[in-house]
């Protein structure tokens, strides 16, 4: 990169930080920073430089009606909902209905069930194999999908992106069922280039219960997969798993 | 170098504090759609961003829609949290003062500066510290107490005053430069040049802190 540019980079960035960059300038700014990792990096620099700065500030407790408020925004439907959900079901399709950042992927929230479509192929004698599309997030980049494939006893899984995923040197994708409530197990480490097949030992045992697993989504982590058993880095693949 | 006892994780950096951690894990789960973990996020979190949106947006009411904004928007984006680019806490803030500015341009028509500190036409202004009306601390007396921030606070202190005013007006109060410029009765041109060097040398001095930390091993 040449040095003019990224000085100027620079010196946007901070000044978009600081606050100083108003108007135009900023909304400029702004919508140049998905495009252009050199500039995100310089703003997360100038963030962890000046963002200390407000360690100061004595903290204010919000009105105590904020939560309540915030809930009903993101979550309408079941915003009436100090009313139990009724069924495991239901439950599980209001908490998937929250998911903020499928919507965001696919900008189009009333028909997100429709572009996550899941297949449900060659019927046969056996109970046929699920294929599940995951769809880009905003972090991934909206045009990817990767689909996975179930087989119908849940027992086999293969992964494979239908586009090329551009990876930082040293990161891997981690496959992690998502249940409709509690922390998300790893399905290990797949491929960002090919086909994964995750071996059935590796599968927990009725992964196609709804109860089980309401979604699947991969994140990027560290080599070796997430040192936490929780993802760490961005998710950058998720699809509803429909049953 | 990082000290090889303390077994550093790659996703949460080693001198992160257990709260960070806490934070971190939270927004990953909230990336998931566990609306607990996010509640939790809220509770571990709102409180600053309260006090950091009122800095900027003084109506408490506007700051309160404003706070239900930011985490709106958190709940959404909390899939593009990316632990190894920056805290969750700094993350978030940043959320926050992104809005708060933006509140800032819509309601650009109102003369804020002139409902926040009482009339004074005289040329010996107050203090900066006496500016407002009620008892919250001025811009430059946060940037003194920022200043217990090891290396910022020493970076700082290699700031001219006048700089040093200018950041903290623009920084803690969401000021422009060009209201930086009025209150502090100086040329727009001037601030702007104070802001831009600030900004340059704090950075040079806190790059030159880290890299003598590392060879000290600390």
């Amino acid at each position: 990169m040449d040095y003019a540019r990224r000085d100027l980079a620079d010196a946007l960035a901070a000044q978009f930080v600081a606050g100083t960059l108003r108007g135009a300038a900023r909304r400029r700014f702004e919508t140049l920073l998905p495009g252009h990792p050199a500039l995100r990096g310089a703003v997360a620099d100038w963030q962890a430089r000046l963002m200390p700065l407000t360690g100061v500030l004595r903290p204010e407790a919000p009105p105590a009606g904020t939560w309540g408020r915030i809930e009903r925004r993101l979550w309408p439907a079941n915003a009436a909902a100090a009313q139990p959900a009724s069924t495991p079901a239901a439950a599980a399709l209001a908490w998937w209905q929250g998911l903020g950042f499928w919507r965001a992927a696919s900008g189009l929230a009333t028909v997100a069930a429709v572009g996550l479509g899941v297949l449900l192929a060659n019927p046969g004698p056996q109970a046929p194999p699920v294929l599940v599309v995951l769809q880009g997030t905003d972090a991934g980049g909206p045009g990817l999908s990767l689909v996975a494939s179930v087989s119908g006893d849940g027992r086999a899984l293969v992964t494979r992106p239908l586009q090329p995923v551009a990876l930082a040197p040293g990161r891997v994708l981690e496959l992690w069922a998502v249940p409709p409530d509690g922390a998300p197990r790893s399905l290990g480490l797949i491929s960002a280039a090919g086909a994964t097949l995750i071996r059935r030992d590796k599968l927990p045992t009725a992964l196609l219960d709804a109860r089980n697993t309401a979604a699947l989504a991969v994140s990027v982590e560290p080599p070796g997969g997430s040192p936490t058993g929780a993802p760490t880095g961005p998710v950058i693949y998720a699809g509803k798993l429909q049953l | 170098m990082p000290n090889p006892a303390s077994a550093p994780t790659p996703a949460a950096p080693a001198d992160w504090t257990q709260r960070s951690r806490d934070l971190a894990h939270l927004l990953s789960r909230s990336a998931m759609g566990d609306r607990a973990a996010f509640k939790r996020l809220y509770e571990l979190s709102s409180g600053h961003l309260f006090a950091v949106l009122l800095r900027i947006q003084r109506d408490r009411n506007l700051a309160e829609d404003l706070l239900q904004e930011v985490y709106v928007s958190a709940w959404k984006a909390a899939a593009n949290f990316d632990a190894q680019r920056a805290q969750p806490l700094t993350w978030l803030t940043h959320i926050a003062r992104n809005k708060a500015i933006d509140s800032l341009r819509r309601a650009q028509t109102q003369p804020r500066m002139e409902s926040v500190h009482p009339a004074d036409d005289q040329d010996d202004r107050p203090d900066l510290d006496q500016r407002l009306v009620d008892d919250a601390p001025g811009p430059a007396a946060l940037l003194e107490r920022a200043s217990d921030a090891r290396q910022l606070g020493h970076c700082m202190q290699g700031l001219s005053a006048q700089q040093r005013q200018s950041v903290a007006l623009a920084f803690f109060d969401g000021l422009s430069h060009a209201e930086v410029a009025e209150q502090l009765r100086q040329p727009l041109g001037t601030v702007k040049s104070w802001v831009r060097r600030a900004l340059a040398t704090l950075k040079t001095c806190l790059e030159r802190a880290a890299q003598g930390d590392s060879a000290l091993g600390a």
